[in-house]
């Protein structure tokens, strides 16, 4: 018996209350290839939304449209009131992204990569090193802050990648794949870490993933899409849920339905960790 | 893998005590090239001593004799070496400046690009010869001659090294800086900049030799001052042993300015991994 289950399991797809991204019907296409499928999806202020699909699925494309960084061939997109690729500098310092490999500069230290985006937005030095530190050690990274990347692990990149994006306090936070690439337990615990600082700090976050897990472990909602990206299905997971082991099953299984096929599907891929870094 | 161990750089979380875990593996293959220089050139003297017992002074001098003229040259010719190297200074310091800014230009103007692209690789195409043959005719002042020769010939290696250095950089950084949204100057001075600093060092340790050779050619076309000038001399006075003490000294030259450029690279990249390909 168990009442929670269906009433958070309800598709969430009409916009309610303060909307922060809100894209209507975007279509975008490489040459002749259809990326993303006259998709709609908003997100509010305050939410963690998860975006989940397969590999190739357009979630990056519908991330670089919610940036601003490409521009929809149909369709509107909407963040914070404007349009992030018409008004690109209308959302300087208001948008953050941590991406799927840690794109940290290597001939900048933990904490010199951590305040880059602060130096970016003309802060003074001596600001922008101070909120790189108290991000670093946020992040857990107390002691690594003056280590250049070759002397950090994976994990340790990522959490300076993450902190970098925080450190310039967005009023929306990207993470695309972000822990994907690391090992479970790793991925596991920085997962964790992340989620609870973006709650206490109250920001809006757009979390890519291709892991069901993943999404269901933080997200408030997830939309889930198809190749091309269209959503195919929303659905909010409330803390309830999140703490109710069969509940969570559920949403899995549909989840995993809806992508099509079985949970492993999914493009799960444990080995994929840090062996790219062989520079 | 060069990766300290884990553990231990979280105790100590000073940069020293990441350096002194990262150097020793260097070390050995640096005293092997220095043992082996060593080796070298021992046997060279070694080979110049035995040829000259056998063939006229005046074709090969003992190593002695010549060991005699570089201290002569030392203590009465420094005017002329000094000269040397300022020009070889300044033209390099030039070259490097004009080559990287071209360069930079060259990776990332699409207007101009393509432009000075051709014109560098129709530089390229000069012979350093027709170079030195026109500067006579061009100028008149012999620094003038000497600077114009070194720049035509040292920047277009600055300019292609860079070009291909901007050309090469990751797109995921410039992605990621762009989530920024920066200006065009902070891309340049964040990411594009710093980038490139291997790429100057890297062209600057390959010309220096060459840079070397050439200023001591333009000086023998071009000029009555400095070292090539006195080589010329030494050889029109037959001075055979003069000839081979400026060699001595160029070769010396050029190996103290490898190794400085070095101890530069390594104080100012301490940020790259050294990668250990066995
Ligand atoms: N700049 C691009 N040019 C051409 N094709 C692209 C480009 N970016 C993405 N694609 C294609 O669009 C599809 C979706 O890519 P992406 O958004 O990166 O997927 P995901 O992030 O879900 O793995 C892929 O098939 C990819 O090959
Ligand atoms: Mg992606």
């Amino acid at each position: 018996m168990n009442p929670t289950a269906n009433s958070t399991a309800n598709a969430t797809t009409t916009a309610q209350g303060d909307a922060f991204i809100e894209m209507r019907d975007v279509s975008k296409h490489f040459g002749d290839f259809l990326a993303v499928d006259q998709l709609s999806m908003t997100v509010r202020r305050g939410e963690i939304v998860a975006l989940l699909g397969r590999t190739g699925a357009g979630k990056s494309t519908v991330m670089s449209l919610s940036m601003g960084t490409i521009a929809p061939d149909q369709g509107t997109v909407q963040v914070g009131g404007v349009d992030p690729s018409r008004e690109f500098d209308a959302l300087r310092g208001k948008m953050a992204v941590a991406f799927q490999t840690d794109r940290l500069l290597p001939w900048r230290t933990a904490v010199e990569n951590a305040e880059l985006g602060l130096l970016i937005l003309n802060r003074s030095k001596a600001e922008a090193r101070e909120a790189a530190l108290h991000w670093l050690a946020r992040v857990k990274l107390e002691g690594a802050e003056h280590k250049y990347v070759h002397e950090l692990s994976g994990g340790m990149r990522q959490r300076v990648s993450l902190a970098r994006a925080l450190a310039v306090d967005p009023e929306l936070i990207f993470l695309d794949e972000v822990f994907s690439q690391l090992d479970h337990v790793t991925s596991q615990v920085l997962r964790r870490d992340f989620s609870r600082i973006v709650r206490e700090v109250g920001k809006t976050c757009v979390f890519v993933t291709h892991r069901i897990e993943d999404a269901l472990d933080i997200a408030d909602r997830i939309y889930v899409l198809d190749a091309p990206a269209r959503v195919c299905l929303a659905l909010s997971v409330s803390e309830q849920t999140r703490r109710d082991p069969r509940a969570l099953a559920d949403l899995h299984d549909q989840i995993a339905q809806a992508i099509g096929g079985d949970t492993e599907s999914a493009d799960h891929d444990p080995n994929y960790s840090e062996n790219q870094d062989l520079s | 893998m060069s990766q300290p161990a884990r553990t231990a750089s979280s105790v100590t979380p000073s940069r020293l005590g990441v350096r002194a875990a990262a150097r020793p593996a260097a070390r050995p293959g640096r005293r092997r090239d220095l043992t082996a220089l060593c080796v070298v050139s021992v046997l060279l003297i070694l080979a110049m001593e035995v040829a000259s017992r056998f063939v006229p002074p005046f074709i090969m001098p003992s190593p002695l004799v010549v060991g005699q003229a570089v201290l002569e040259l030392l203590t009465s010719d420094w005017h002329h070496v000094s000269v040397t190297l300022l020009r070889l200074g300044a033209a390099v310091g030039f070259s490097m400046l004009v080559g990287v800014l071209i360069g930079l230009l060259m990776g990332t103007s699409r207007r101009l690009g393509p432009y000075l692209n051709s014109l560098v690789i129709i530089d390229t195409g000069i012979p350093a010869l027709s170079w030195m043959l026109v500067a006579v005719f061009w100028f008149k002042d012999p620094e003038a001659r000497i600077f114009f020769i070194l720049t035509v010939i040292l920047l277009p290696f600055y300019a292609l090294n860079v070009y291909e250095g901007v050309r090469s950089m990751p797109k995921e950084w410039v992605d990621m800086m762009e989530s920024f949204r920066p200006s065009r100057w902070q891309l340049m001075r964040y990411l594009v900049i710093p980038h490139i600093v291997q790429y100057v060092f890297m062209t600057t340790k390959s010309v220096i030799g060459y840079a070397i050779r050439m200023v001591i050619f333009a000086e023998l076309v071009a000029s009555a001052v400095g070292v090539g000038s006195r080589m010329s001399l030494a050889q029109s006075t037959f001075r055979i042993d003069y000839v081979l003490a400026w060699t001595f000294l160029l070769v010396v030259l050029n190996l103290v300015l490898q190794s400085l450029l070095n101890l530069a690279e390594r104080h100012v990249l301490k940020w790259r991994a050294e990668a250990k390909v066995r």
